[in-house]
């Protein structure tokens, strides 16, 4: 699940929690060119896909900033 | 800071040929109060009328119920800032305000057109659904108004509600000359210094994400309704009408801000079972995590450098929002803090959380129950006799709202019985109203 607020959907039970831009525009930055902007949210969705592919213990936080690695576990 | 605070009470209102108040008794120059209103070109067209409890009467649709006040000595005015009103700092001087009446806001006009926040209450002056609101006690002036169709939303909602100001103005200028039958002295004067020092914590939304816009119509401070780091207010600025202004739930109007009991029984004990340090206004719906901690993190320090041994916690909202109202309580109590929290709670179908965020630090909570009107089983409101206001309501139905058996977005007509709206918060405890076991 990718979510801007991601604490929501690590409290309510998604595994794998993407960590997204803002509420008004999670997979995206309108304050980038188009070409940046694609790149950004290129980035995202691929962590996401990616994070499909990891086995995780429960509720866990991925960052795509953080090159797409596990970023923390829900305590 | 130091506000006097006359009280005049008023039991009831007529219309007559000037404005005046003689014991109780609010008569009103409808042409008068109507001509100040149509001074500001925005204004298409204005109308009066009178809702009395009890009453077989809808008004429909309901933006905001203001109570009026008028600054009588001191600097500025009662309700600063907004919609263009000078912002003075306020809660020192003299203050007139009238009780147990309200000026309702009644106009089309939505709160801005970034879609899905739509102006949703009505209000009966009798029956089982208007029970749960503290205006149908109350005695009212409706200010039925609509502005010229061709401006944009922003400046729709900033016309109509400086006219409902304006009416208010116009009644209370009816007191400002005379001696109040109640009189009240509010100042946080030096108390016992062994004495629990509490602070008010009042988190109060910020439309600015959801509308796109800096400045759109919601709950103001000195008018301004941005998303904006936590403000320290003292308890007279909120009288003077400081925070003001509706958010689109029933139980967040002008009137219930400038009446919120949790306010005014804080200020109450003062100096008998706590030192209350003043208020701390936290704007919500900020739109990352780090913003929301950032915030909650700062409310927290502010509290802490202001020595408050203890805090009280309100919000008016819903939704992701929770996030920085209760990472401010988690913050709170790390810092020694001791916190209670004043809350509605979420609907627990489907084993969702009643909290969206439950926190461990977060153990002391008030409920003022579950709000969804299809949780509490609230049936339809009856059909009236009279309506002020539009004749027709849009009613919105689907899973989220919870409301079924009909079409959506049919409009029905606001005198025939109508299901009550979704949802309503009663944020600041005005009823009994309790958690459902």
């Amino acid at each position: 699940m990718i979510s801007a607020i991601y604490n929501f959907a690590l409290t309510t039970g998604a595994n794998r929690v993407i960590r997204g831009a803002r509420i008004e525009h999670v997979c995206g930055d309108p304050t980038l060119s188009a070409e940046k902007d694609y790149a950004f949210g290129m980035r995202i969705v691929t962590t996401a896909l990616q994070t499909l592919t990891i086995a995780v213990p429960g509720p866990t936080l991925f960052d795509p900033m953080a090159s797409g690695k596990e970023a923390a576990h829900a305590s | 800071m130091r506000l006097e605070m006359g009280t005049f009470p008023v039991t009831d209102i007529t219309f007559g040929r000037a404005t005046r108040y003689d014991a109780g008794r609010l008569t009103v120059d409808c042409d008068a109060v109507l001509a100040a209103v149509r001074q500001d070109p925005r204004i298409a067209s204005a109308e009066l009328e009178i809702a009395k409890p009890g009453e077989s009467v809808r008004i429909w649709p309901v933006r905001d119920v203001i109570e009026p006040r008028i600054k009588v000595e001191g600097p500025g005015v009662c309700y600063p800032g907004i919609c263009g009103r000078e912002i003075a700092t306020v809660g020192e001087g003299r203050t007139h305000r009238l009780a147990g009446m309200g000026v309702v806001e009644v106009s089309s006009v939505n709160w801005h057109d970034a879609g899905g926040d739509f102006v949703e209450t009505y209000l009966d002056m009798s029956g089982h659904y208007g029970e749960m609101y503290p205006y149908q006690k109350l005695l009212h002036l409706c200010l039925v108004v609509e502005p010229d169709s061709t401006l944009n939303e922003e400046v729709k909602n900033y016309a109509v509600h400086k006219a409902a100001l304006t009416v208010a103005d116009q009644l209370g200028e009816a007191v400002r000359a005379l001696a109040p039958p109640e009189y009240q002295i509010f100042e946080l004067t030096p108390v016992d210094p062994k004495l629990p020092k509490v602070i008010y914590i009042w988190c109060v939304h910020s439309p600015q994400a959801m509308s796109g816009s800096p400045s759109a119509f919601c709950t103001a401070t000195y008018g301004l309704t941005q998303l904006t780091p936590p403000w320290y207010l003292h308890p007279n600025e909120i009288l003077d009408g400081a925070l003001t202004g509706p958010y689109r739930t029933a139980f967040a109007m002008s009137w219930t801000v400038a009446n919120n009991p949790l306010l005014l029984d804080l200020y109450r004990r003062h100096g008998r079972d706590w030192n209350f340090l003043g208020v701390i206004s936290l704007r919500t719906e900020w739109t990352t995590q780090t913003e929301k901690q950032l915030m909650a993190n700062q409310t927290a320090k502010l509290a802490q450098q202001l020595g408050a041994d203890g805090a009280v916690v309100t919000w008016d909202a819903g939704g992701n929002e929770f996030i920085e109202v209760v990472r401010s309580i988690q913050a709170c109590e790390r810092l020694g803090i001791k916190t209670v929290f004043l809350t509605s709670e979420d609907d627990a179908t489907d084993g969702a959380p009643t909290m969206l965020e439950p926190l461990p630090e977060a153990d002391a909570i008030v409920s003022t129950s579950f709000f969804k009107n299809v949780t509490l089983a609230v049936p339809e409101a009856p059909a009236v006799a009279r309506v002020i206001g539009l004749p027709t309501k849009i009613v919105r139905r689907g899973s989220t709202i919870g409301l079924h058996g009909g079409v959506d977005g049919a409009a029905l007509p606001t005198a025939g019985p109508l299901p009550p709206p979704w949802r309503y918060d009663d944020h600041y405890g005005f009823t009994s109203l309790s958690c459902i076991e």
